[in-house]
């Protein structure tokens, strides 16, 4: 279980999050949710290191998060697939595998672990030995998420991962992402601005605001409130 | 200060940290408030400043004070360009050869006068200038850095290559003017390079404050924005190429007259890079702070010969520890002090005028270090931007912190950050919070 | 004919030398996107560690070795005592860094061994070798300077491609941040990275020594001619560091062969010049990568 208590973090002046507290538990998605500029992205950065916070505390299963390298971070299992994906473009869909499998794979095991993925992802497979820069958005998806599943992670962060995606291919993907999440027993916190897919799959949602929490409850309550809806997550 | 007019930032000097403090000062000393007639002042008192000095010192020291003043000729041309305009040049010393070789030509073959020779070396290295500056205007800075170096380690073979033009390893002699009465001539050309100095100061500072100078520092500050607002960028830097190659040129030309030869061996490689360290040490942008720069210049290698005397080193150890030690302020220099002398100063200056509690200037003072703490941003020397200008200084706040391990794709709201930093923006064009 | 032949032959061992000084620009260039001005002045220090190290008796082959150590360490000191405080701040300020450092060891060395030129030994007859019946100007030193960078080339390709560690160092140079993201210790390896860079620098210093005046600033050409090498291979890969390299090599032959030795720096600010204005992003670089 991944606990945020009261996180801040501030560009200069500017409150980037506001004593942001919640809980996601493992086993289940849970979204952040709210317009641009709100702090979603701001926050998965914090947990999974990039950004060192001011105050409050983020914690894995016990071990503070909050003051560790990413590096140390993604070894304890924590997997961070960031805004824009984050494919290495000029390496090709193995070796991107293959880089995901270092931090927490033994080395007997890493080859399994990527076919594993490519079973999952038959289009990954066909196309292993190719740059990743040629990939289309969803295939990118694809791979971005199975680097961060290779790695045998324990909880995973996704930071808008329906960005330029047909609402087909979204769907497919948080269909994937629910079966994951009850097959393996992942926690996930799902950033994104689509709201709607994203309460969609969700088991609990938060709503940030200007670096605040302004709503935390089951995303089928957040989505019979209007007001709610209107004010911060658009629809 | 409060009230401080919008766009009364054009035209206003590199420093707008000394321009704070200099206007409650300049109204309290009661000196002309038009620009052109406040830099003839200093002109005038700063000539008799040093003839009062020159009068009474060695004329060794006059040797040595007319040396300062020649530095502080390069090093005026070279802030402006580096400092004002963003390009970075390590070339200088080809610029120096260039006018150093122009006036022993001239002198040797044909008999135009000093006051020729010296138009003639400025205005054959500012046209030197043109050339490096047309391609040098395309290049970003680590690329133009390495072109520059190539120059200063290229341009003076072409004198060994065409050696019996230009007098081959053994160089050129020159003659040093012939001074008038009983006066000594180390008195006499300490007095026309002090003169020389103060003349081009007083130009350059005038050149930054003419639209010039503003077009200058608005290439330097993004290149895009600058041409959409009608400047001709490559025109720009191309002109402040020619200037400081100008200076530089007409820098070599003097500083041949104090030595008597023309040769390679005078310029190496070192010495642009130690022109480098001079302009940071005394401040990049810093019309003020040439003068500390050309200090070190001059007085280095003594320092470094006691030293490696006190340290029994070899004799020709002083010029390498000379060398070494610019190489240190740079690297110094990068890593925790980039504003320079003059910088450290313009910083000790407003604290302590804060701390007269002069009120024009807390109000704007304090919004800009809300939330920060940060002195560097009114510390501002030039910013480093590869991609845009070279802007050696003190790091925007919001990374001053420290905190920011890697800036965030969300940008914050319509909130404070934007409109704190507001006027700030105009005056000395920092990048504010990401 | 001959000179044709003899220009050429003397090119390719010169374009090898600049080929391991283009290797160690582009290595720390890819990684942490730094130019290294101070690559060459590494080198030459290094160099004369060696040369302390053989007058005091030790053998030529030990003391190679000792300075190619020597220079993978002090490459991984500068990273992280000098670039690494600067990490996140403008990204010339360590650039300008670079620069005072090779000032500092110019003086330094210089201070320490005098400025006049020694000598520096070679490990193989520098004479010209024997081909048919004409002697021509490659010599057995030329054939190991050949040699050695051939390996040194090799041999990083192979780290890039083939292993692991390679992987991890391209995927750090290429996007540090999400490799931070997958665990890579991204600090690490562009301390590895510099450490390599300023071995390929040391053996560069240590190719050049016997055949030049060996003075401290004996590399400055070397670096100069190496930048040349480095931006016309395009910054980016080993393969365009050998290729920079020997074209470089090539044109700095002939030029001082045909035209004058003494105008060899200026034709290479030309070949820089016209390489930066025609096609930035070199030979082998991809054009929206390089915005020169």
């Amino acid at each position: 279980m991944l606990q945020v208590d009261k996180l801040s973090v501030r560009y200069g002046p500017v409150r980037a999050l506001d004593e942001v507290s919640f809980e996601a538990r493992d086993a289940r998605i849970t979204t952040v949710l709210g317009a641009n500029g709100a702090g979603k992205t701001t926050l998965l950065r914090t947990l999974s290191g990039l950004v060192r916070h001011q105050a409050g505390t983020a914690s894995f299963d016990g071990s503070l998060l909050t003051g560790r390298q990413p590096e140390a971070i993604a070894r304890m299992g924590v997997a961070h697939v960031p805004e824009g994906r984050g494919v290495i473009a000029e390496l090709t869909v193995d070796e991107n595998l293959r880089l995901g499998t270092f931090c927490r794979v033994r080395r007997a095991e890493r080859r399994g672990a990527i076919e594993e993925i490519y079973e999952r992802f038959p289009g990954l497979g066909d196309r292993r030995h190719r740059s990743a820069s040629s990939l289309s958005g969803g295939e990118r998806q694809m791979l971005v998420i199975g680097r961060a599943l290779v790695s045998r992670p324990r909880f995973l962060l996704l930071d808008e991962p329906s960005l330029g995606l047909a609402p087909m291919i979204t769907a497919q993907m948080m269909a994937t992402l629910r079966d994951l999440t009850a097959e393996k027993g992942l926690g996930a916190i799902l950033v994104e601005q689509n709201a709607r897919s994203a309460l969609s799959v969700a088991d609990w949602a938060i709503v940030l605001n200007l670096g605040r929490v302004v709503a935390a409850d089951e995303p089928a309550r957040l989505a019979v409130d209007s007001d709610l809806r209107r004010h911060y997550l658009g629809f | 200060m409060t009230g401080a007019p919008a766009h009364g930032v054009a035209g206003a000097p590199a420093s707008d940290g000394a321009r704070r403090l200099a206007r409650p000062l300049a109204r309290r000393l009661r000196l002309p408030r038009h620009p052109l007639v406040r830099h003839l002042v200093f002109l005038v008192l700063g000539a008799a400043l040093f003839y009062v000095v020159t009068v009474n010192v060695s004329s060794y020291n006059d040797y040595q004070i007319g040396q300062i003043a020649v530095y502080a000729i390069v090093l005026g041309g070279l802030s402006i360009l580096t400092g004002l305009n963003g390009q970075f040049s390590l070339g200088q010393g080809a610029f120096m050869i260039v006018g150093a070789y122009t006036l022993a030509l001239l002198q040797l073959h044909a008999h135009v006068g000093l006051v020729g020779e010296l138009v003639l070396a400025t205005v054959i290295a500012a046209a030197a200038g043109v050339v490096v500056g047309v391609p040098a205007a395309r290049l970003s800075a680590p690329y133009l850095a390495g072109v520059t170096l190539m120059l200063a380690l290229g341009l003076p073979q072409l004198s060994a290559q065409y050696g019996s033009v230009f007098g081959g390893e053994q160089g050129l002699t020159t003659t040093p003017p012939v001074a008038p009465g009983t006066i000594s001539s180390e008195q006499w050309l300490s007095w026309i390079q002090i003169l020389c100095a103060l003349v081009v100061l007083v130009l350059l500072a005038n050149l930054v404050r003419s639209r010039f100078g503003r077009a200058f520092k608005a290439v330097r500050d993004d290149e895009v924005a600058a041409a959409v607002s009608g400047i001709h960028v490559a025109r720009t830097k191309v002109l402040a190429f020619a200037v400081s190659a100008g200076c530089a040129g007409l820098g070599g030309a003097l500083l041949v007259l104090s030595t008597g030869v023309v040769n390679i061996g005078e310029f190496p490689l070192a010495l642009s890079i130690a022109l480098l360290a001079a302009m940071v040490l005394g401040g990049a942008g810093s019309l003020v702070g040439v003068w500390w720069g050309a200090v070190a210049l001059v007085y280095m290698p003594t320092w470094s010969t006691s030293l490696s005397q006190h340290l029994s080193l070899g004799t020709s150890a002083a010029a390498y520890l000379s060398d070494a030690f610019f190489g240190v302020v740079l690297i110094v220099a990068m890593l925790v002090a980039p504003s320079g002398i003059q910088g450290g100063l313009r910083w000790i200056g407003l604290r302590v005028w804060k701390a007269i509690a002069d009120p024009s200037l807390q109000g704007p003072a304090r919004d800009r270090h809300a939330g920060d703490g940060s002195a560097d941003s009114d510390v501002r020397a030039v910013d480093v931007d590869p991609d845009l200008a070279l802007r050696v200084g003190a790091v925007p706040p919001a990374s001053a912190q420290g905190d920011v391990v890697s800036p965030a794709g969300d940008r914050p709201g319509p909130s404070s950050a934007t409109t704190t930093h507001g006027h700030l923006d105009l005056e000395t064009k920092e990048r504010s919070s990401p | 004919m001959g000179l044709f032949v003899n220009v050429l032959l003397s090119g390719v061992a010169q374009g090898m030398v600049f080929a391991a000084v283009a290797l160690g620009l582009v290595l720390v260039s890819r990684a942490t996107g730094i130019v290294n001005f101070a690559q060459g002045a590494m080198g030459m220090f290094t160099t004369f560690i060696a040369f302390s190290l053989l007058t005091a008796g030790l053998g030529y082959w030990p003391a190679f070795v000792s300075a190619l150590a020597i220079g993978f360490v002090l490459g991984a000191v500068v990273e992280r005592t000098l670039m690494r405080p600067l990490r996140g701040k403008p990204a010339l300020n360590p650039v300008i860094v670079t620069i005072g450092l090779l000032v500092v060891l110019e003086g330094v060395a210089g201070s320490i061994w005098g400025g006049a030129s020694q000598g520096f030994p070679a490990a193989f007859s520098q004479r010209g070798l024997v081909v048919g019946t004409t002697r021509v100007a490659f010599s057995q030193f030329d054939v190991f300077i050949v040699g050695a960078v051939a390996v040194l080339v090799v041999a990083i390709v192979a780290l890039f491609r083939w292993t692991d560690l390679g992987l991890r160092m391209r995927a750090a140079a290429f996007s540090p941040e999400v490799s931070q993201l997958l665990g890579v210790r991204v600090g690490r390896l562009f301390t590895l990275g510099w450490a390599l860079a300023c071995a390929a620098g040391s053996l560069a210093g240590l190719l050049v020594a016997p055949l030049s005046s060996f003075s401290p600033y004996y590399m400055d050409l070397n670096l100069v001619y190496g930048f040349t090498a480095a931006v016309l291979g395009g910054l980016l890969s080993p393969a365009g560091a050998l290729v920079g390299g020997l074209v470089t090599g090539l044109a700095i032959a002939f030029v001082g062969a045909y035209v004058g030795s003494d105008l060899q720096p200026i034709a290479a600010l030309v070949l820089l010049l016209l390489v930066l204005m025609l096609r930035p992003q070199g030979l082998f670089g991809t054009a929206e990568v390089r915005r020169v």
